[in-house]
């Protein structure tokens, strides 16, 4: 049996386990069985034990759960209030007036979460009903909400690429600090989609709030300080190399903790049930972590990737052929499977493929990102169709269409970043220096 | 947002009314471990945190806390390890559920059998491989090769407690739905949901 044959069985083996509902870190164990038991001369029992103890014992894997839990904290206090009473008076004269509190709002909690789900669901809580309540569009700010909530993964903390820095073996940091121009360009094409429609539409935008003078408007906002004050203390942390990926996350924490202690929402038993939720998440993920891990042991003892890299080099493909073979896979991926198995499950077999034809892995996960977001707005499994489906009670499909325009900005945002790969690597380029 | 330890009558209210379900104080009893485990877990994340706050202090003061980071690791791997089992009973495992919800409920049980005598087969394989070599690293007396030097068998025992508690729950689950019950981790899901709570899902 030659190689890429082997690697044929093992996908076929793994896609009937996946759609049967096995779970899906059980599923790449097991596939990581079936490889090394029939196709190789190594020990599984040994490898499994090390792979499983290796990959969670890890200083660096320990930035996951107190990202997820610096999330967990701020999803439960009053920051969804404060958000659209804080944005509201800055936002009077751009047109689409209040509609762009979805796209900032988004924006902001973003920077302080790492989940897509979270942060849709934080956002639309509040200013759906606001503003649905003030008459604006419900369709757009529906759409607004569902695509804008993707920003969480895209705005660095995000666990997603936490996920991907471990899986490829990439600097945290530095695909952090990758996420930062995309994810601000992303916001632009959103907030320009939404002026751009107000423009040709006024008789759907409701009239302005009375206007403020300054200090009324800060007076206002006052509430969104300390929120303002963590993001800039990451951002600032992350550029000045200050700490480490883990060290930053864990101020992070203490931060949040102090936003819900003074906001008066830390209470026990939230400070328990946020604890409880990021032990359970964290545990999830790095349990798909330790079934990829020994899934990669097989294909490093298979050499699978290899060939599959050599083959697909032999083909002479343009790089651009290659992202758009990906962009289909990717897409295809997403319609069954969410972004954090859908990064695990194809970096050991993608990354060597992408390497050999010359593109930069934090390049790379950006752009997986970015997929990944589009994953979470398209139905059947989209998983912020589901999030606002449950919170309106309107069908997801229709959910789906009134994201289309924004979907388009994503895609918008994955070509502009393919032709221009320096907006993505302009930023940890100036930072750290060019890799390698 | 769920209470942190959930009364057992009111988890499995499905559970309890089948015939062949575990008797009221076994299935407290198990309930009660998972959940502990689960509480320990969520100490190791809580002293992660602390550690690092720590370090990161510390070494701003230029004080030696050399071996943090070795610490942390194992404190890593036993938050997830020690959390398997009531992460999987409480269906924050994620699985592709985009055929399942398709069929009609007996079929789906049948799926579901399948499914959980794969996952007690995989997972029985797992906790022998975690015994077994923990066994080989205690037998030979091997020790850390990090900063702090004590037997690798300790913070290995992690991996050993949270597996066998991990293949405790997956045959529980088996039982639950072999006796016709519905699965704590599809209810737990059902629930979170129909609350608004998608703190779970990233």
């Amino acid at each position: 049996m030659d190689i890429l044959s082997i690697g044929a069985l093992l996908l076929l083996v793994m896609l009937l386990l996946l759609s049967g509902g096995v779970w899906i870190a059980m599923t790449l164990a097991i596939v990581g069985w079936v490889g090394q038991a029939f196709f190789t001369n190594t020990m599984p029992g040994k490898n499994l034990f090390s792979a499983f103890w290796e990959s969670n014992a890890s200083w660096e894997l320990a930035a996951l759960p107190l990202f997820i839990w610096m999330g967990e904290i701020l999803f439960r206090t009053k920051l969804s209030e404060e958000m659209f009473e804080g944005l509201r008076p800055w936002l009077n004269r751009i047109p689409g007036r209040l509609m762009h509190t979805t796209i900032l709002g988004c924006g902001v909690f973003g920077s302080v979460s790492g989940s897509s789900a979270a942060t849709c669901a934080t956002i639309a809580k509040v200013a759906l009903p606001e503003l649905v309540r003030r008459g604006y569009n419900e369709k757009l700010a529906i759409g607004a909400l569902a695509t804008a909530g993707t920003l969480g993964i895209l705005i660095p903390p995000s666990i997603t690429m936490v996920v991907y820095a471990v899986a490829a073996d990439a600097s945290i940091i530095r695909i952090f600090l990758a996420g930062f121009l995309p994810g601000a360009l992303l916001m632009l094409l959103f907030s320009g989609y939404i002026a751009w429609w107000s423009l040709r539409n006024p008789s759907q935008v409701p009239a302005a709030d009375p206007p403020t003078n300054l200090l009324e408007k800060i007076k206002r906002s006052g509430q969104l300080i300390p929120c303002a004050l963590l993001i800039v203390f990451i951002v600032w942390v992350l550029v000045a190399g200050w700490a480490t990926a883990t060290e930053c996350a864990a101020f992070g924490v203490l931060g949040s903790l102090a936003i819900a202690a003074w906001g008066r929402s830390l209470t026990w038993q939230n400070f328990w049930d946020g604890l409880m939720g990021t032990t359970r998440t964290s545990c999830m993920i790095m349990f798909i972590l330790a079934g990829a891990a020994f899934l990669t042991k097989t294909m490093a003892f298979t050499g699978v990737p290899r060939e599959l890299a050599e083959w697909v080099n032999s083909m002479n493909l343009s790089p651009y052929a290659l992202i758009g073979c990906l962009v289909v896979v990717y897409l295809i991926l997403g319609t069954a499977l969410d972004g954090i198995s859908m990064i695990v499950l194809t970096a050991a077999v993608v990354l060597p493929m992408i390497q050999k034809a010359g593109f930069d892995l934090i390049w790379f996960g950006i752009f997986i990102i970015l997929l990944v977001e589009i994953a979470e707005v398209t139905p059947p499994v989209g998983f912020n169709l589901f999030v606002l489906q449950n919170m309106t009670g309107k069908d997801s499909n229709l959910i789906a269409k009134a994201a289309l325009p924004f979907f388009g900005c994503l895609v918008v945002c994955i070509a502009l970043i393919t032709l221009f790969p320096q907006i993505v690597t302009f930023l940890p380029d100036l930072v750290m220096g060019v890799d390698k | 947002m769920t209470s942190p330890v959930p009364t057992p009558q009111a988890k499995h209210p499905a559970a309890k009314a089948q015939r062949g379900a575990l008797p009221a104080p076994l299935r407290k009893g198990l309930d009660g471990l998972f959940d502990a485990a689960a509480a320990v877990a969520a100490c190791c994340v809580l002293a992660i945190f602390v550690l690092m706050i720590v370090g990161g202090v510390g070494r701003q003061l230029n004080v030696k806390v050399s071996g943090v980071n070795d610490i942390v690791a194992w404190l890593c791997a036993a938050a997830s390890f020690f959390a398997m089992a009531h992460a999987f009973k409480h269906g924050d495992f994620v699985r592709v559920t985009l055929i399942l919800e398709k069929l009609s409920a007996p079929v789906r049980r049948w799926f579901d059998l399948v499914c959980l005598s794969i996952a007690a087969l995989s997972v029985g394989y797992l906790t022998h491989s975690a015994t077994a070599f923990t066994l080989e690293s205690y037998e030979f007396a091997e020790m850390a090769t990090g900063l702090v030097v004590i037997p690798i068998w300790i913070p290995q025992a992690s991996f050993v407690v949270g597996s066998w508690l991990l293949l405790l729950a997956v045959l529980d689950e088996l039982w639950i739905v072999l006796c016709g019950g519905k699965p704590s981790y599809q209810t737990a899901v059902e629930e979170r949901h129909a609350k608004g709570d998608f703190s779970a899902d990233v």
